[in-house]
């Protein structure tokens, strides 16, 4: 909580529409997404319960709370909630769905990634994530990288045991 | 009385192999390893390294996760003390007076008396569990769906109430973790349900994923926007053992802190939070110089990391006799036992008891483990926190992706916890707490099968939860327990136990 605190003090409102406002308008669309989502279900079957009266009952609770939120912060709705960090999650993010896509392969459309094992996927969501920081070195990096990989490849391979491809492309496996 | 022994003598037997004593040890050593990373708490430490356990035998992995789970703790103290940087709640207290003696170049004797209180508090709490693990299922067994609905709202509420911050968000959350786990194919009917036609949603949102996402992907979007200024300790360690008046002044401390680690442990809900701020108020107000607390008094440091130690042992009693999970990092341990085939709760105890004694068992060969393996490696747990987090962060992305796929061998789930990193870092941002969220997914499924059943056999009419004795008291309780958490004095009363600290 200090955290938050600090922050909001550092960066001056920039939106001004309020963190606890904020937060009441997510609730609301959370409820409304968990109806929308749970619209085809039936609330009650002639065997008791159907599938579709918890979900309902939460989207619509939540959806109250929602409200209640937004009628609580109407006078005061809250700090900013600062900047928000894009700039740092993209990377991160790139980093993920590159180990997601390549360690196995991929398949999307037109679009065909041959699976390449831990020894490209690792080394390729360390470097792109590593990027995110603000102090990042790339020499450092791709030196870290390869260690790392090298530890990785042989900590959860060899010695966990687990069915991880390590360079198909090279050894078959 | 006996029973007790015998059953320890069991346990003992099973966690006394050579395997699972490697497996106790390797997962204290990585557990700490990996808790010690300053921005890396308990509970992200767990999620992270859940996935190793997976191709272990049962009694195995959940030895080697609760080798994790304390070395995790023991890390975050002594993350805390070293640098300053609390990785939970809990450790909070131990970071103000622990931090401080630090710098006074007392650092080796707070973690010395951290371990040594830990130790003691681990030692009662096992015995604690084991003495109560019989009687505790027994009464598990009574409680019909009904019931069981009804303990289980009581549970939430009293997490709820519990958690710092605003309430209507709190219990917000734990309603989205239970919407969250309502995705997936329906437990009876087998009829998709709010899976928006997904194929990777069929089964559900696995749990792991969601904990990696929220808890691990999400710790880094928060520490990579707001850096937190690392004070690693640049004066020496000191010597490690404290001296026999030393020990002398600070057991009183420890065994109150047991004490009220212990009890408060032992409450449906997160009541083990509440242990170290009770212990620090306590120990300040019976000591003859509570003008030295904050400013580096020992017995504030023995004393909350005691309760720390005792309340998450015993938190495990809720767990493994009634199937609740009162915290995070229980829910954690849930997700893994669902995983190994377990469901938690009162049959445990009677189909596995080697698992159950064993686990018991192995909780105090951890605790011992803590205490010979970690105090020789400070020097080198100091040098791992000078590592900076330009680095730390990539190797945490590259661990968790892997961990992520080997669940399933399944790319999807990567994405997906990707995905949750970001809702994390959202909830962060609009001072959403996250724990509730993931209680709440735990017990959903449970809530909504124990709902189901509970209207299947009243023929439909709610007020069967009114009408069993047993649920109406428990129900009441939680009712009482939400209007005094909304009272205007409670509030302030509950906002100082925070605060006091």
């Amino acid at each position: 909580m200090e955290a938050t605190s600090t922050n909001t003090e550092t960066e001056p409102s920039a939106g001004g529409l309020g963190r606890e406002r904020l937060a009441g308008i997510v609730l609301v669309g959370l409820g409304g997404l968990g109806l929308w989502a749970g619209s085809d279900l039936p609330f009650m079957t002639s065997e008791g319960v159907g599938s579709g009266l918890m979900p309902r009952l939460l989207s619509l609770v939540i959806l109250g709370l929602g409200l209640l939120q937004l009628v609580l912060s109407r006078k005061d709705p809250g700090p900013s909630t600062g900047r928000w960090a894009i700039r740092e999650t993209i990377p991160v993010i790139l980093g993920v769905v590159l180990f997601a896509v390549t360690v196995r392969g991929y398949h999307l459309g037109p679009v065909t990634i041959p699976g390449l094992g831990l020894s490209i996927a690792c080394p390729l969501a360390v470097v792109a994530s590593g990027l995110a920081a603000r102090d990042a070195r790339l020499g450092e990096l791709l030196v870290f990288a390869a260690v790392l990989t090298a530890f990785c490849i042989g900590l959860f391979r060899y010695a966990l045991g687990l069915s991880v491809p390590v360079a198909p492309w090279l050894l078959g496996y | 009385m006996l029973d007790v022994f015998i059953n320890l003598g069991l346990g003992m037997t099973v966690a006394f192999t050579l395997q699972n004593i490697a497996l106790c040890f390797i997962g204290c050593l990585i557990g700490t390893l990996v808790g010690v990373l300053p921005g890396v708490g308990p509970v992200a430490t767990i999620a992270i390294l859940l996935p190793v356990t997976l191709s272990l035998d049962p009694t195995g992995s959940l030895i080697m996760l609760a080798g994790i789970y304390y070395g995790a703790q023991y890390g975050g103290s002594t993350t805390a003390i070293l640098v300053n940087i609390p990785g939970e709640a809990t450790a909070v207290v131990t970071a103000i007076d622990g931090h401080k003696m630090a710098q006074k170049g007392q650092a080796g004797l707070a973690l010395g008396l951290a371990a040594i209180g830990s130790f003691f508090a681990g030692t009662v709490a096992t015995i604690v569990i084991a003495a109560l693990g019989v009687p505790m299922t027994r009464m598990g067994l009574l409680f019909g769906p009904t019931e069981y609905f009804s303990l289980m709202i009581m549970g939430l509420v009293f997490a709820v109430v519990l958690a710092h911050g605003s309430l209507l968000k709190a219990v917000s959350m734990i309603l989205v973790g239970v919407l969250l786990s309502c995705v997936g194919a329906d437990m009876e009917t087998g009829r998709e349900r709010m899976t928006f036609g997904l194929e990777m949603l069929q089964d559900g949102i696995e749990f792991v994923v969601l904990a990696m996402g929220i808890f691990g992907f999400g710790e880094i979007f928060k520490n990579l926007a707001d850096p937190e200024s690392r004070d690693v300790v640049r004066s020496r360690i000191g010597r490690l053992w404290p001296t026999l008046k030393e020990l002398k002044d600070n057991f009183p401390p420890i065994l109150r802190g047991t004490f009220l680690g212990s009890v408060l442990g032992v409450l449906p809900g997160n009541g083990a939070i509440l242990g170290p701020f009770a212990s620090y108020a306590v120990e300040k107000r019976m000591s003859k110089r509570p003008q030295d607390f904050g400013h580096g008094a020992p017995a504030a440091v023995a004393g909350p990391e005691s309760a720390n130690n005792a309340g998450a042992q015993t938190s495990f009693i809720p767990l493994l006799t009634l199937g609740l999970p009162p915290n995070a990092v229980m829910a954690l341990m849930v997700g893994a036992m669902m995983i190994q085939g377990i469901v938690p709760g009162p049959q445990v105890i009677e189909r596995n008891p080697e698992l159950f004694w064993g686990l018991i068992a192995s909780m105090w060969i951890g605790n011992l483990m803590l205490v010979i393996i970690n105090l020789p490696l400070i020097g080198l747990w100091v040098k791992l926190l000078r590592v900076p987090y330009r680095l730390l962060f990539p190797a945490i992305v590259c661990f968790c992706c892997i961990g992520l796929y080997s669940i399933a061998n399944d790319a999807a789930q990567v994405m997906m916890a990707a995905l949750f990193g970001i809702i994390g870092y959202a909830l962060y941002k609009l001072e959403f707490e996250p724990a509730p969220l993931a209680l709440g997914f735990v017990l959903g499924r449970l809530l909504e099968e124990k709902l189901r059943q509970s209207l299947i056999i009243s023929g439909g009419s709610p007020l069967t939860f009114l009408q069993s004795p047993l649920s109406a008291i428990l129900l009441a309780i939680a009712v009482m327990a939400l209007v005094l958490a909304i009272s205007p004095s409670m509030r302030r009363n509950r906002d100082e136990v925070f605060k006091e600290a």
